[in-house]
Formats: structure tokens, sequence, C-alpha cells
């Protein structure tokens, strides 16, 4: 889907990106894999969609948000599982981590089972716990002896020659306890000037000396020499029975290699998935329908609004908009004019990204660009006015090539004189309407627009004036609430006797300008 | 006599923390003292360093250090990096990264002569320090630094500090010293009880210009984030505290001294020092290798 950062700002794309953002690092790769392939074809963008319609009603919302909570958790095992197939040592910390890898896969089968997913949809990666079980009592990891009959002995022996080498630092502290005054017991022990002025005795070796402190330690006879000696050589045949384990298990890790990609790969794809699941949770999600000449929306959201509003506790009014090739739309100041094309936008937008789009029934042509025109402000960047901006990318619009595209145009040519404006509305317009492959949404307080061009004319069906009247105006907030309540927001065919006009001076009496400037402004507009 | 120090550091039943007054002042020597009375006992035991330790020589001087022996059953907390390959280590759990990758919470099965190291944050102190005495269920002993206690302020932490000869060239100077840090390290919480509704609070440091300008003003109660905040030394920070009272927001719990006699300049009076630092301090002080206690 090709939309730039201003077209893309309106219709949601951010609020979009951060909904479908995974939890995990593989569900990360797997969202930039997918960006990097582009848009989804129709056929793709349609099964993609219907599997996640699918999962979204097997699943129960709680249990998918456990699933998730569980995908979080997952550490990656690629690092350590590419070192393993390059021969490079592993270490306990790595099997530490491969445990934990296996155990998290556990948790998210357990959630996403329990959440009412199928069995057969996880990721399988069960040789790495079978691996490592020998050293996994718990959540840790130890090399321990039942990984090898070997390792098992070599530490048996060394804790042998230990003992002898302790029995012989006995027998030597024993023998000169007597003179000392009392029994070394450790390697190293202090003898302080103050007790022990006169010589040492024999069989004590000074390791460092201080005015107030000897160090000591004892000398080792031939007996003793050979038990540590012993002991250090026992020390390096562990060492090297423990590394010969460690490169064992790394093999077998390495040997798993293509499993352990696998399911990454799958958790990637499930955690995408459950983004995408989450969202049909909450606003709902349909299988789109792809026509050429169709963009047809049934009871649609616009679900960045309706979050929004639901944050002030109020809510939002699912739109249906019956929009084939060219419409004009028209109605009253905050009718939800812009909103209603920026939902356009967005569903274009839920479909390429495979996301089934929030509404009961969507039927449209298979878009690859979307572009907004009009409704912004000065363009710093470019350092061109509102008009010029607009007009720019009106310019831009038109050059585009004819793919499949959606065009929205947001009150375009609102900021010069309204004669002209609505003189270059009706050419843009036209222009819109001769283009192959092109829908078209034109929002706009121009007169006869839809008429002079030829196209369809659609209109929020808005508030009666009876009920404009009867809100007061005052505090911001409620004024906003009650007309919310007293707005008809439903897109209709205009017919010919369609109610011309904005309710611009209501409205801004119910905003809160002064009641005189408003009175004012209905005498000079009834003249 | 070093079992009296244990008993006196693992009453307040939190972990204990040592810290040396200087470089060189056995800080290591008392840390493992601790240890040793602790296997005495058969108390299990959990431990780790604030910054790294267990080198067989110091970093910045290169003397010989002592090694840190981990026993049989000890559980330690060390930098991924710093995890000895034999014997092997059973690993229970990973926690902050730091500069020599994730911190390690690991079991000994066998005994084992290693370096041990800290995490990288004061966060990551506590967070550390909290985790090890949850796993190991029984006294942890932190290798400290002075310079990054500031970490444990408002715990229940017992801290000792090791001073000696290394910090000063007489026995009255070592123990002056002492006596100064330890009155700043004690500085009380504040308690609007007893110290009043509206203290004059610190942002940062309360330093020297700090400290005249106070001094020349009304008596008050001022209120620094905790005593390592406390940039003042000597006779400056006397008169200050006689003048003004200083809290902290969060405290520290100094509860023994140990010395160590031996210094650049030759070896001070192991009786003497002990005695000395006791009288200054106020607390508990040993000298855990000759066995002196006052």
């Amino acid at each position: 889907m090709i939309a730039d950062a201003f077209t893309a700002e309106r219709i949601g794309a951010a609020w979009l990106r951060a909904a479908l953002t995974p939890v995990s690092d593989f569900g990360r790769r797997a969202e930039d894999a997918a960006t990097a392939a582009g848009p989804l074809d129709a056929a793709s963008a349609r099964e993609r969609c219907a599997a996640i319609v699918r999962l979204a009603a097997a699943l129960d919302p709680d249990g998918a948000g456990r699933a998730r909570v569980a995908l979080r958790t997952v550490p990656d095992p690629l690092a350590i599982v590419s070192r393993a197939r390059a021969g490079d040592p592993l270490g306990d910390v790595d099997f530490y981590e491969l445990g934990r890898f296996a155990d998290a896969l556990d948790a998210v089968a357990h959630a996403w089972v329990q959440a009412g997913g199928a069995a057969d949809e996880l990721p399988v990666a069960s040789a790495v716990g079978t691996v490592l079980a020998p050293g996994r009592s718990g959540a840790g990891f130890y090399l321990a002896d039942a990984f090898d009959p070997v390792l098992a002995d070599a530490r048996t022996t060394m804790a042998e020659a230990d003992t002898r080498v302790e029995r012989e630092r006995t027998r030597l502290a024993e023998a000169i306890a007597e003179e000392l005054g009392f029994v070394p017991a450790a390697e190293e022990f202090v003898i302080v000037r103050e007790q022990h002025a006169g010589p040492l005795p024999h069989g004590v070796r000074v390791v460092r000396e201080t005015p107030a402190y000897r160090l000591c330690t004892l000398e080792r006879d031939m007996p003793a020499l050979l038990a540590e000696t012993e002991r250090d050589g026992e020390r390096r045949l562990l060492a090297a029975e423990e590394e010969r384990v460690r490169r064992e298990l790394a093999d077998a890790i390495a040997r798993e290699r293509e499993a352990i990609v696998a399911a990454v790969a799958r958790l990637g794809e499930l955690d995408c998935a459950l983004a995408r699941v989450a969202l049909v949770h909450r606003f709902g999600g349909c299988v789109p329908t792809f026509a050429d000449d169709a963009f047809v929306l049934t009871e649609a959201t616009f679900a960045p609004l309706a979050e929004a509003l639901a944050g002030e506790g109020r809510t939002y009014t699912p739109l249906s908009i019956d929009l084939r090739g060219t419409a004009v739309l028209t109605g009253p100041n905050m009718g939800g004019k812009s909103a209603a094309l920026a939902l356009c936008g967005f569903v274009a937008l839920c479909v390429a990204a495979g996301v089934p789009p929030p509404a009961r029934a969507v039927t449209l042509p298979p878009i690859r660009r979307v572009a907004w025109i009009g409704g912004g402000d000065v363009d710093r960047v470019r350092l061109l006015s509102a008009f010029a901006a607009e007009v720019v990318r009106a310019r831009d619009a038109l050059a585009a090539p004819e793919f499949p595209a959606l065009v929205l145009v947001d009150e375009y040519a609102r900021t010069t004189g309204p004669r002209e404006g609505r003189a270059l509305l009706i050419a843009l317009v036209e222009a819109l309407a001769a283009r192959a492959h092109t829908s078209a949404f034109v929002a706009t307080h121009f007169d006869g627009v839809a008429e002079a061009a030829r196209v369809a004319h659609l209109w929020v069906s808005g508030v009666a004036p009876a009920a404009l009247d009867g809100i007061a105006a005052g505090d911001l907030s409620d004024a906003l609430g009650a007309l919310a309540s007293a707005m008809d927001y439903r897109i209709v065919p205009a017919g010919p006797d369609v109610a011309a006009g904005s309710d611009a001076i209501a409205l801004a009496r119910i905003l809160g300008l002064p009641a005189a400037l408003v009175a004012r402004a209905s005498v000079i507009y009834e003249r | 006599m070093n079992g009296a120090l244990l008993a006196i550091a693992l009453a307040r039943g939190a972990p204990v923390i040592v810290v040396g007054s200087a470089k060189n002042v056995g800080k290591t020597v008392a840390f493992n003292a601790l240890r040793a009375a602790a296997d005495e006992r058969g108390i299990a035991y959990g431990l780790t360093s604030i910054g790294r330790d267990g080198e067989p020589a110091d970093a910045l001087d290169g003397r010989d250090k002592p090694r840190v022996r981990i026993p049989p059953g000890s559980i330690v907390a060390l930098p991924e990096e710093l995890v000895p390959r034999s014997p092997a280590l059973e690993i229970l759990e990973l926690g902050e990264r730091s500069a020599l990758g994730r911190m390690v919470f690991a079991r000994a099965r066998l005994a084992i002569t290693c370096e041990i190291g800290g995490p990288p944050s004061a966060r990551a102190v506590r967070a550390t320090i909290d985790r090890l005495r949850a796993l190991c269920a029984g006294a942890v002993f932190v290798d400290g630094a002075i310079d990054r206690v500031a970490a444990l302020a408002g715990g229940a932490d017992a801290i000792v500090v090791a001073t000696g000869g290394a910090s000063g060239a007489t026995v009255e100077r070592v123990a002056e010293i002492a006596g100064d840090l330890v009155a700043r390290l004690q500085t009380p919480a504040y308690d609007p009880q007893r110290d009043g509704p509206a203290p004059l609070r610190i942002a940062g440091a309360l330093d020297a210009r700090l400290a005249e300008a106070l001094l020349a003003g009304e008596p008050q109660t001022v209120v620094v984030a905790d005593p390592t905040r406390i940039a003042l030394r000597g006779r400056l920070f006397a008169r200050l505290a006689r003048h003004v009272a200083v809290r902290c927001e969060r405290a520290l719990h100094v509860v023994a001294c140990t010395t160590s006699p031996d210094g650049p300049g030759g070896g001070l009076d192991p009786v003497a020092l002990v005695r000395a630092v006791a009288r200054a301090t106020g607390l508990p002080t040993f000298d855990v290798l000759a066995g002196l206690r006052a």
C-alpha cells in the first residue's frame, strides 16, 4: 500500500501500526519481513483476513491476551543455535536460555490451547527440552552428572582427590597446632606478630608480611604435594569432561536447528496473528470482498477514532458508505465527513495489511495507493501555503499511475475565494471521475459540486434544526456530548431536496460564540 | 570473635554490605571473615559485589587481593562473562545486563574460587541483592563500594565499614576519618514529627558552598536524598551538623566497623586502632585477623 506520510497520518496508519506491533522479537521480525514483501494481493489479503476472522472466532479474547503475554516472555534462541551450528562452544548460560525457550514454548502452547486454539497450529521444538532434560530439575540448568556417566565419574574422582588433599592439609595443620596454639582451618591463615613474635614453626610458609600480621600457608611435604598434584590433574580432567559434554549438547542443539528455526518462525506468525485477532476482538472484523467498481462499507468503524471517543466516554457510530467510482460528501460541520474519508482509507489500509477491516461487510477494489488531498495546514517543509500544499497534492495524485487508488479529498480549495475554489473542486472531481481504477471520496461545503461534476452525492444525515436549537451553549465538553448524541452520522444518498448549508451558525452558538455575534450572523445569512 | 561480627551484621535480618573507607583497608578481608564465620556456623548465603571484584590483583594498584572462594551450596550473582566453566555452576536465573553481560544467579555445586562482579546500575544493584536474598533464603553478603552505596539507601541492609592504616598515617587520623565517614553514613532519616514539617530539601549534593550559606543562616532542618549526597568532610560537616539538623530521605544503617592496621607507612598498633575507631564511630569495631573487638 502506497500512502505518503500526510495521508498515512490522516487515515490512522500510525495507530494501526501500533496496534499491530508484535510483542516478541519473532513477531517483529515476521512483521518486518511482511512489510518488506510489500502489500498483499487481493487473494492473499482475503485469505489472510479469513484466517484471522476464523482464529478470532475460535479464540477466547482473554485467553488470546494471555497467549500474547506468554509470547512476550519467549527468549530468542537463534543466536545460540547459530553459534552451536558454527561449532562455537556454548556455555551453561546458553543451555539455561535454551531451557527457558523450551519452557516458554510450553507456556505459549498451554495458553494457546486454553484460549481455544488448535494444537496442530503450535510451534514445536520438543527435542530441545529433551536434550536438556537431564540438567533441568526446575527452571535452571546444571551440567549434571546425568548427562554422561564419564562426567559423573570425573566428579566423583575429583571429590575423592579433594578429600585426600584435605586429609593431608589436616595432617599438616595438626602437626603444627601445638606450637601455634591453634589449628589453621583455612588454606591461608594469619599469625599476629604480637601473639607470635618469635620464629614460625617448621611447616609454615609466609605468603605476605605486614608490620602487624603474617599471612601464612602450610608448607606442603611430599605426600601433600602429591595429593595436590593429583587433585589438580583431576580438576583438569573434570574441566575437559565438562567441555566434552557441553560440546555434545551443543551438537545436539545444532542438529535441531531446522526445528528451532521453524518454531521461531511460527512464533512470529502467531504473534502477528494474535495482534490482528486482538483488533478483531475489540472492533470486529470481516473478510473483504474484492470488486473493481465498488467501495462499499457496511457498519464500518474508524478504530482510532472509536478508541479516542471511548476514552472520553463517548460512542462511535459505525458508518455504511456506498462509494462507486467518485462521490461527493456534504453535510453539516462536525458531522464526521473527514472521519468518513479517513474510515475509507483505514479500511483500505487494514485490507492491505491482512487485517480484517472492522466492519460487518466490506467490498472494495484491490487498492494499491491512497492519497489525501486538502484539509491540511501550511506545508512547512516545502514552504507552501495551505492552498498551495493541497494544489500540489492534487497535482501529484493526478500524475500518479492509474493503478487501483483511493483518493480522499477533504474540503479542497476552502482557503481560496469560494467561486474559484468551487470551480477548482468541480474540475478536480471531474478529473478524478475520469480516471480508471480510481475511487474518490470528496468532502466539501461547496454547493452543487456533485451535480456539476455528474457524480454521486452522499450526505451526512446531521441534526434536525429543532434538535440543534434545543442544545444549550455552555460547557464545551457538555455541548460536544449533547451534539454527538443529537447528530445522525449516517451517510445516505442526497436526494434532490437535500437541505443546503452546514449548520455553521447554529453550531457556533452551541460552541459558545457570543449570542449577539451569532444573532448578527443569522441576520446577515437570511438577507 | 568473627562470630560476634557476623551476629551483629545479621541481626537486622537483612543483606550485609561491606564497604571500605579507602582502598586497601581490608574490605575484602572483612567480607571473607564474615563468610568464613557463616561457613563455620553452617549458614547458607548468597554473595555478590557492587562493582568488579575477586580479581587476583587490584585493578588500580596491582596489589594481590584475596580471591573469592565460593563453597558448595552458596548462591552467587555475577556477570555472565565471569561465570567459570569448571567446575560448572548451576544456573538459576538471569538478571540485569551489565558491561560484562547479564547478571547470572548461580548455585555452586562444588567449591570454586572465582571472580565476582556487580550489576551496572543503582536500580540493578538493589534488584540483584533482593533477588539473591529471595533465592538463597539466608544471609546475603555484598562486597560493596562506598561510591555505590547510595543504591542501597532506604533499604534495611546492614553496612559494615572497613577502615585501616591505608586511610591515615596515625591511629588518631584513621579513627577521625572513620568517625567522619560513619557520622555521614548514619545521617538520620527525615521525620516530620521530630524535625518539623517544612525542611529545606536539597536536590543535589550538600557541598562546602552550600554548607557556608547554611551556617550563615538560621538553624533549620536540611534534607538530602541519601547520606552519600553529603559532600562535606571533617570539621565543616561537624560544624554544620551542630548548626542545622541534617537529615536524609533514605537512610543507611551502619552496624559495625573493622580495622586493618596495615598501611603504606607501616603498621599501626592494632589494639589502639580498634579502640580508637570504636570510640570515634560509637560502633562495635573488630580486627578480624587479630581477633580483637572494642
